[in-house]
């Protein structure tokens, strides 16, 4: 059961989107005619040939990077920062953070257990999903155009350090998942290894 | 091949020599990642692009110049940041989606919204990735503090927008 709920939960996005293409792939066969239909998928393919280059490249930085940047150096520098050097910190940490929802999420995780504050792990999430250098690079440029892409860019730059600084005075209690345990009973390596430099 | 192609490429094949003076294995997992990602990615991408491309074909071009047209103000701006909240799925949809509308003559201030909207709020990524690994308080916590930033960002957006005359460029 479990492992069918977990099977879902890994490949709803494939699920959701098929389920809805197939929709409204009936709707436009049926309003519009198989003319229509037939044009939408030539659409479809032009989009797909001009975004492919840009992609490959895009993968092929994001997984280099993630072999030059170990993941221990980030909870480091975001660990026990507070204040608008630690959003910022944040901010740029999830900007640079390649990889979908499946990595920056869990990734989050171990940044809080290694003692990062909510607001530097919101502002971490909010940099990741708007402004992801990835994602800018691999998707919003090549579709949108730079100067779109920047205009973008720019209106969401200051996005994430409101949204940590606003985190920091929400009155509701939050310990990461696994981490009520006593400081003694360290979870992960990167908690354990962070512990001894916040005492410095 | 525009510049942003070029600068990426440059960009990956710069990333890929420095982990190939790391020595041959990192530059060997460098590329099982990328591959690994190619084979997640791209059956999406399959999926996706007629998606969009047919939602776009549903979608009357009236609601693109109308309801989020440039003359829609402060309205345009809030339904386009609730309506990014319910796009599904990863940039894979939202963009091909936001070309169509900008080609249909949509606002620019409406489309940075639409997809601040998408990118913060995320509905279908809050459910299937924030709430299992991070639980429902930790949601609570960063919707509280970014459910207007969409709306921020797009009227910082229509004060930008003099500054940029080439965004919206309808071919």
């Amino acid at each position: 059961m479990s492992r069918m709920l977990n099977f879902l939960r890994r490949h709803s996005s494939i699920l959701i989107i098929s389920g809805i293409g197939l929709v409204a792939g009936a709707l436009v066969w049926g309003l519009h005619g198989p003319v229509a239909f037939i044009g939408a998928l030539g659409v479809a393919f032009d989009v797909f040939l001009m975004v492919l280059p840009a992609m490959l490249a895009g993968l092929l930085l994001a997984g280099s990077l993630k072999q030059l940047i170990p993941a221990g150096a980030l909870a480091k520098w975001m660990g026990e920062e507070s204040g608008w050097r630690g959003l910022m910190v944040a901010s740029l940490c999830g900007m640079v953070m390649p990889g979908g929802p499946m990595a920056a999420f869990p990734l989050v995780l171990v940044l809080a257990q290694a003692g990062a504050d909510r607001g530097a792990l919101i502002a971490f999430v909010v940099a990741w999903a708007l402004n992801g250098f990835q994602r800018v690079l691999v998707w919003e440029v090549p579709l949108l155009g730079a100067d779109f892409a920047l205009l973008r860019f720019l209106c969401g730059l200051p996005m994430p350090f409101i949204a940590g600084a606003l985190a920091r005075r929400v009155p509701i209690r939050w310990a990461p998942p696994g981490a009520t345990l006593p400081a003694e009973g360290a979870t992960s390596p990167h908690a354990a290894a962070s512990r001894p430099r916040a005492g410095l | 091949m525009t510049p942003g192609q070029f600068l990426l490429i440059a960009a990956a094949l710069i990333a890929f020599g420095l982990a190939l003076r790391r020595g041959v294995p990192t530059a060997q997992r460098a590329l099982r990642e990328t591959g690994q990602t190619i084979t997640r990615v791209l059956p999406l991408l399959l999926v996706a692009l007629p998606m969009a491309a047919f939602l776009a074909e549903l979608i009357p071009p009236d609601v693109a110049a109308g309801w989020l047209g440039p003359e829609s103000g402060l309205p345009g701006i809030a339904i386009a940041s609730l309506a990014g909240g319910f796009i599904p799925g990863g940039p894979f949809v939202s963009f091909p989606l936001v070309l169509t509308f900008i080609k249909a003559g949509a606002g620019g201030p409406q489309m940075v919204a639409l997809i601040t909207g998408w990118a913060i709020l995320g509905f279908h990524r809050v459910i299937a990735w924030e709430w299992p690994v991070l639980g429902p308080r930790f949601i609570a916590i960063r919707l509280i503090a970014s459910f207007a930033l969409p709306v921020l960002a797009g009227l910082l957006a229509g004060l930008l927008l003099p500054f940029f005359p080439h965004a919206l460029v309808r071919p």
